[in-house]
């Protein structure tokens, strides 16, 4: 579904960045991306959407070069930033209705889609209203309609629990094991190592822009330990050594 | 509260022109972008301060070396008064950190001095770029006594206040206004739009006056003159006869006025400014959608319709671009009403316009297209594009036809008024409706080429986008240069060869354009931002 191999990508004038990442993701998958603030998940991700050029490397979805063939990737994924920054000056359900034509959803589908979800996330009633009225939370939930709204195969999403009521949370938790149940894909960053495990089967730990861990969850967390104390050992080893 | 606005302001000044972030930012690129921007406004001054040292020099040599320094003040101020107008609304009234105001212990006052300040610093600029030529060719052909100095750098440090305190005083009135309106950014730009039109035609107005005054004119030019500029704008008089005369009195009167009113402004603009804040602010939810049929369009449809309710939610947008297709349909109108001759003596001419006419159209549609900075209005809203399976030449192609379509109504009722007006032979009119055509689509494509080139989507209000960035500079004013400049070559060439030359630049319009169009579609949006 996706493949990273050795990306690499530095900010000019700047030694911040991602440095020879290489991760695999398949079908059914929920992979966990964790690390520090700064560590380079987002800027992992924003390659991965096509919305940060890189320097080196490769990034294939299904088998296609974002680099490549950005246009064919594009319409396979959907991507969703840690802070949603919509278009405040339409209405929710206009932003929705605009996302569907861009990924030119039948009426049909997207008005069934819309439905399901709105409903799901409890702001139907709140659609018709402009998005700068919104809450951050519901600013989230809509940008999580709007990702779900043309199907995707494969969901990138930076912090998607942020700002999110508990019963969201449960709900978002619920349509990421529906996708993949479905045959598609989850990459996405988190802060919350509890669901981090909970939730996902494969873990990958970043520090200073470095992949310093990554594989199947149960391999990387061992019996009686938590993925709280791994990261802990793993990535803050130069506080505690 | 001296410490508060010292503390607000040095905050507003940070944010000006992007000096904290050169300051502080690592990227090579911004750091160059911003001193290749700093090269460029310094040439636009020395140009500025060429030209005004130059028609100070005309002014002295034809004897009307005591209008001078009324001239310059009046001309400082009107220019303050038409830039500042636009923007005094949104400065004053800005959302950015608006909320973490409030929750800080700062008056509402200092919130409000501290942004008239800001204003103040950026015209202080202007007025001296005006005022500093103007005084030194005065200084060195007419020889004033010491006072003229000391008045003239008393009268420049104050000039900005009143120019500032009537656009902020029209501006606060205009969003108070729109504030209590349902479409509060459409109301805004057509009270503004109104204002700015209303100002143009009333000072167009008064400086024709001077027919009146033509048997005297012949006799005493400057008291002419002075007396049209009394009319226009007063305290330019004031401190003009201060400065010749070297009456401190009349200075210091004059500097008093301009506080009081100031004061008084700044009062009135505190009193409502939470009140007029919150209105503008505060948005209403009806929290009563029920799912309903949607209709599916084309990428292009979609792009487009996003495009239209981008533009109408921005008043600052709107009037900043409107400005040019409203100012053609008055230019047609007044030519339509009055004839030719008159608004060509009217707009203060110095040359025969008949030829032109079609050049002139499109030099004034040609001011501030919307597409000089509808990428750069993206803003923080950039990445959505980005993720999205967007082809370069749709998300382009949308921007362009939005700016196409604004002047399409101005540009049909222009053509319309003028064909009534001048009734013009078969060459003419083909003139009239095609090189219009083609400087709107130059103008058009040439801003969205700028912006392409100096985009900015780090910003933190659209003041910064609209009115301060390189883009709307170049981007806006760039376009309508070219043309003018196409209009002078058409006026000097012979006659005999008028309608060839028309051609000729119609034709390497049209072909710069298709060129800058081409090229446009080729860039890789993940490149910018």
């Amino acid at each position: 579904m996706l493949r990273i191999t050795n990306l690499t990508k530095h900010y000019k004038g700047s030694n911040k960045g991602v440095t020879d990442i290489s991760l695999t993701i398949e079908p059914g998958d929920i992979y966990a991306f964790i690390g520090h603030n700064g560590a380079g998940k987002t800027t992992t991700l924003k390659c991965v959407a096509g919305i940060h050029g890189f320097d080196k490397g490769e990034i294939l979805i299904n088998g296609t070069s974002i680099k490549e063939n950005p246009l064919l990737c594009k319409q396979q994924f959907a991507y969703i930033p840690d802070n949603p920054d919509l278009y405040e000056y339409l209405t929710g359900i206009q932003y929705l209705n605009f996302i569907a034509d861009i990924f030119e959803v039948p009426e049909k589908e997207r008005e069934m889609r819309i439905e399901k979800y709105a409903d799901a996330f409890e702001i139907t009633a709140s659609l018709g209203d402009l998005i700068s009225s919104y809450s951050h939370g519901m600013k989230q939930k809509l940008a999580i309609i709007s990702a779900l709204v043309h199907a995707p195969k494969l969901l990138i999403l930076d912090e998607p629990f942020v700002g999110l009521d508990p019963k969201a949370a449960v709900v978002l938790k619920e349509m990421m094991h529906e996708i993949c149940e479905s045959g598609g894909a989850i990459f996405f960053s988190t802060h919350v190592l509890d669901v981090a495990e909970k939730l996902c089967n494969k873990v990958a730990i970043i520090k200073d822009g470095v992949l310093i861990a990554s594989g199947n969850m149960d391999e990387i967390v061992k019996q009686g330990e938590s993925l709280e104390s791994i990261f802990m050992e793993v990535a803050c080893d130069d506080k505690t050594n | 509260m001296i410490r508060q606005i010292k503390y607000l302001t040095e905050l507003q000044l940070k944010n000006l022109y992007g000096l904290n972030v050169f300051k502080y930012t690592k990227d090579k690129k911004v750091k160059q972008k911003t001193i290749g921007l700093g090269v460029a406004m310094l040439f636009v001054v020395l140009m500025m301060a060429a030209y005004i040292g130059m028609a100070a020099y005309g002014y002295i040599m034809i004897g009307m070396a005591e209008v001078l320094p009324a001239y310059l003040i009046m001309l400082s101020s009107l220019v303050i008064l038409f830039f500042t107008v636009f923007k005094a609304g949104s400065v004053i009234f800005q959302q950015n950190a608006y909320d973490i105001l409030c929750s800080l212990p700062v008056s509402q006052t200092a919130i409000v001095v501290s942004r008239f300040i800001r204003m103040y610093v950026e015209n202080l600029f202007l007025t001296v770029i005006v005022m500093l030529p103007g005084i030194m060719v005065y200084g060195v052909m007419v020889k004033p006594g010491i006072s003229f100095y000391l008045i003239g750098c008393v009268v420049t440090i104050f000039i900005p206040l009143i120019p500032i305190t009537i656009a902020t005083f029209l501006g606060a009135l205009v969003t108070a206004i729109a504030s209590r309106m349902k479409h509060k950014s459409l109301v805004s730009a057509t009270l503004m739009i109104l204002l700015v039109v209303g100002i143009m035609l009333g000072t167009s107005s008064l400086s024709t006056m001077e027919d009146q005054f033509s048997i005297d004119m012949l006799q005493n030019l400057s008291k002419v003159v002075l007396a049209v500029i009394e009319k226009i704008y007063p305290p330019a008089i004031w401190f003009g006869t201060a400065m010749v005369s070297g009456d401190f009195l009349m200075c210091f009167a004059s500097i008093a006025g301009g506080l009081v009113a100031f004061m008084v402004t700044i009062a009135l603009v505190s009193a409502k400014f939470h009140e007029i804040c919150r209105s503008l602010y505060s948005t209403t939810a009806k929290h009563n959608y029920r799912m309903e049929h949607l209709k599916k369009t084309s990428v292009l449809g979609a792009l487009y319709k996003r495009e239209l309710k981008r533009y109408f939610s921005s008043s600052i947008y709107v009037t900043n671009t409107i400005v040019g297709p409203v100012l053609a349909v008055v230019y047609s109108g007044a030519v339509f009403g009055i004839g030719l001759d008159k608004v060509q003596k009217a707009l203060g001419l110095p040359i025969d316009v008949k030829g032109v006419v079609p050049f002139l159209l499109a030099v004034i549609f040609s001011v501030m297209t919307t597409t000089c900075t509808s990428v750069s209005m993206e803003g923080k809203e950039w990445w959505i594009v980005k993720s999205l399976p967007v082809r370069t030449k749709e998300l382009l192609d949308s921007k362009l036809l939005w700016g196409l379509s604004l002047a399409a109504p101005f540009y049909i009722i222009s053509e319309i008024l003028l064909i009534w007006a001048l009734k013009p032979d078969f060459m003419e009119l083909l003139w009239l409706v095609f090189v219009p055509l083609i400087c709107i689509l130059f103008s058009n494509v040439f801003g969205l080429t700028i912006n392409l080139k100096m985009p900015v989507f780090n910003w933190e209000s659209e003041v910064n986008v609209v009115k301060q960035s390189a883009s709307s500079m170049i981007g806006g004013l760039g376009g309508c240069a070219i043309v003018l400049v196409c209009m002078l070559l058409v006026l000097f060439v012979p006659a005999s060869y008028t309608n060839v030359f028309k051609f000729i630049i119609s034709l390497i319009l049209a072909g710069v354009t298709f060129y800058l169009y081409r090229k446009n579609n080729t860039v890789n949006l993940q490149e910018l931002g």
